[in-house]
């Protein structure tokens, strides 16, 4: 069974639907990319998903538990511990260091300042920005600051990565560098990706594209409207996208 | 551009605009009426005579009656003025990233760097004038509602006078001007480019404790007062009469500068200590921000410390004071007759100074909030991230009282110190001989019916007011946990997962 799991999720902001009863599995160590035009729900879902956000319907297991009926502090501390959250951008605190905020979840977390920051220094040193350590977010490019936070979503070893265009603010170069370091580590360690973009280019890294469409998943995975563009018949060996 | 258009552009804005608009309107209307205050007291005629003979008789109050405390009267009203110009400064900064926003939108639409900084300065003029007008229409109304002559015509306020109509319309127009350039000069370091607004930051060094000269200078301006008179007085001369108000005044201000500069290094030493020593991602938090911006409690915190030291100076009067009457009850020497006329003036001085610690906790507020609202993305993304948001708060809490706790012990001690130097020193009473007429008043002129009667030296030492001072440090410390409290309350919107989408 599928440690993540949205059934039927519905969520709307206001009288604006959002997500319209979305069905998604994700399996251990797999990275699905969740792609679609801009106002179909894809970080609706991602935060229905990661708990960040409850749905007004449906539900979301984690390892077969309904995790949209815990309480916030519950689901803070599952973010905390067993999931790494990436954004676009603004995510790390602009007074702290590189490596402090790489140690936040870890201190958070209980664990020692000296450790914590041995600990940061080495994932900093994994994504080639060791050497910025002791510099602040506002003194590094956008794509040394998408290193340090991936390093900091990566630091307590989460079984998931919840990626919202974390290349979207990079340059080309930048965010490929960005995501082949992830999905690199992320296979190492066996982690889950879920990542959203709407980048055709980043949604190839992935193992497998769900993509959404005014709120619910597209079942052509191309984007079009199925009453109008009749699919193809699908014989043995072949892939409808 | 069309002063119609310029008009409509400062006002154009969404509700947190609107809320910093009223803000500073309700701020320039309090500080007009302070100055209006002062101006009508400054306004009352002085009768021909000479000194005790030409009192305002017309009113109940001698601060009002007599013409040697209408001045300090008018100076208490004005300082009053002080943290209400301070809430304004703190208004100006609500909504900036929705308003940088604004800026960079109408830059994007063509307008020019000064058209934008126009703009700020019509919206800042504009929103202080409407202020001052209603200000100045709250005082004509209060004037005529207030007029109520007691029993024997005498009056509670000086509501007969007026003063005169450019002086009213210096302070109606005054302010609007000023409150326009603070505008301008505030954004003297930022520029609203067509794609946001840059601001250049300079990189600044670590605050230095240079200060605390400061600090010190304001106890010796006044202690040197009673060497000054001394020294004039063996010379059978007055001093100057500007000397003992501008040494008074250079004092107390070179103490207040140097309080709220020296909170820039009680800042960043609290913040390097907090990170030191301090556990948690609260502290470290709270310690990195400190480090980051220690000029932050400076200017969040210079109104609250200004009414401290006020509150402070105005403790150690009072024991002078109670001192100086347990002297005259003894040896009918120091502080004669009209004890209540003291007593309650000084409570009306405690008064002020409370108002001032009220109007002060209003300014924390604001810019306690506008800190949260500024940054919000990025709490935004730590909840979303799993942080607690009890952490955030708890860091809030530490940015807040780190730097605040020794700021008000040492506004405190300077407020206390610049009085005590001159009036908590021991002073000896008596040790001198009357004669009193034993016989009746025919007989008193003969010496045999007079007795000497010796009065005993008394030494009277002001108590140090451990207990006033504690309640004023209370009172501030209470304002800004109210402040930190109801900042929290604007956390949790703030810390909401829309605001990862916002531009």
């Amino acid at each position: 069974m599928s440690r993540l799991q949205a059934r039927d999720v519905v969520r709307s902001y206001g009288p604006t639907p959002a997500l319209r009863g979305v069905s998604l599995d994700v399996a251990d160590g797999e990275i699905v990319a969740v792609t679609g035009p801009s106002g179909c729900g894809k970080s609706t879902l991602l935060h229905c998903l990661a708990g960040i956000l409850r749905p007004d319907e449906g539900a979301v297991r984690w390892n077969g538990e309904r995790i949209d009926t815990w309480p916030e502090a519950a689901r803070s501390r599952l973010r905390r511990t067993e999931f790494g959250v990436l954004f676009q951008f603004g995510q790390l605190v602009p007074e702290l260091t590189a490596a402090e905020n790489v140690a936040l979840p870890l201190l958070l977390a209980g664990t020692g300042r000296r450790e914590a920051g041995r600990a940061a220094g080495e994932w900093l040193d994994r994504f080639g920005v060791g050497h910025l350590a002791d510099v602040r977010p506002g003194a590094m490019s956008g794509g040394q600051q998408q290193r340090c936070a991936t390093a900091r979503a990566l630091v307590t070893g989460p079984r998931v990565i919840f990626a919202d265009e974390p290349t979207g603010a990079l340059d080309t170069l930048s965010g490929e560098e960005v995501l082949t370091q992830l999905v690199q580590l992320a296979r190492e360690q066996g982690t889950t990706i879920v990542l959203v973009t709407h980048e055709p280019r980043i949604a190839a890294y992935a193992d497998r594209e769900v993509m959404l469409r005014d709120g619910v998943v597209d079942p052509t995975g191309l984007g079009l409207d199925e009453t109008l563009v009749p699919l193809p018949a699908a014989g043995p060996g072949t892939d409808p996208r | 551009m069309r002063p119609g258009v310029a008009l409509r552009l400062a006002l154009a804005g969404n509700r947190t605009d609107t809320v910093r608009v009223v803000l500073t309107a309700l701020s320039a209307a309090l500080a007009s009426l302070a100055g209006l205050a002062a101006l009508t007291v400054l306004a009352i005629p002085t009768p021909p005579g000479g000194r005790g003979s030409n009192n305002s008789e017309q009113y109940t109050n001698a601060l009002l009656r007599e013409p040697g405390l209408r001045g300090g009267t008018a100076v208490a009203l004005l300082l009053l003025a002080v943290p209400v110009l301070a809430l304004a400064g703190q208004c100006v900064r609500l909504g900036a990233p929705a308003r940088d926003r604004r800026l960079a939108g109408f830059r994007l639409a063509g307008a020019t760097p000064g058209q934008v900084t126009g703009l700020v300065a019509v919206e800042a003029g504009l929103a202080s004038l409407l202020g001052t007008l209603a200000g100045l229409g709250t005082y004509l109304v209060g004037r005529v509602l207030l007029h109520r002559p007691d029993a024997r015509g005498l009056l509670p306020l000086p509501t007969d006078v007026l003063p005169s109509p450019p002086v009213i319309a210096a302070v109606v127009l005054g302010l609007p001007v000023l409150a326009g350039l603070v505008g301008v000069v505030l954004l003297r370091r930022v520029t609203a480019t067509p794609l946001g607004v840059v601001r250049r930051t300079r990189r600044e060094r670590a605050p230095r404790p240079w200060a605390g000269l400061l600090i010190l200078a304001g106890p010796t301006a006044f202690g040197l007062l009673a060497p000054i008179n001394r020294w004039y007085a063996d010379r059978a001369q007055d001093p100057p009469a500007l000397l003992e108000p501008a040494l008074m005044a250079g004092g107390a201000l070179a103490a207040l500068v140097g309080v709220v500069v020296g909170t820039g290094w009680l800042s960043y030493t609290a913040g390097r200590l907090l990170h030191r020593w301090g556990r948690g991602a609260a502290v470290l938090l709270a310690a990195r921000r400190l480090t980051a911006d220690p000029w932050a409690g400076s200017r969040t915190l210079a109104a609250l410390l200004a009414a401290v030291i006020v509150g402070a100076g105005a403790a150690g009067l009072r024991a002078s004071m109670i001192a100086d009457m347990a002297a005259n009850r003894a040896t009918g020497q120091g502080l004669a007759g009209g004890e209540d006329f003291y007593l309650n003036t000084m409570d009306l001085v405690d008064r002020a100074a409370q108002l001032a610690v009220a109007l002060a906790a209003g300014g924390l507020v604001v810019a306690l909030v506008e800190g949260i609202v500024a940054r919000r993305r990025t709490y935004a993304a730590l909840v979303a991230s799993g942080v607690p948001r009890s952490v955030i708060g708890r860091s809030v809490g530490w940015q807040a009282l780190a730097p605040a706790v020794p700021a008000i012990v040492l506004a405190l001690a300077s407020g206390l110190l610049l009085i005590w130097g001159v009036a908590g020193r021991p002073r000896t009473y008596g040790a001198h001989s009357f004669q009193v007429c034993t016989g009746d008043a025919v007989r008193c002129a003969d010496p045999s019916v007079l007795r000497t009667v010796w009065v005993p030296e008394v030494v009277v030492t002001p108590e140090l007011p451990w207990a006033q001072l504690a309640w004023v440090g209370a009172g501030a410390l209470v304002a800004v946990l109210v402040t930190v409290g109801v900042g929290l309350l604007f956390l949790r919107m703030s810390t909401a997962v829309e605001e990862l989408r916002t531009g």
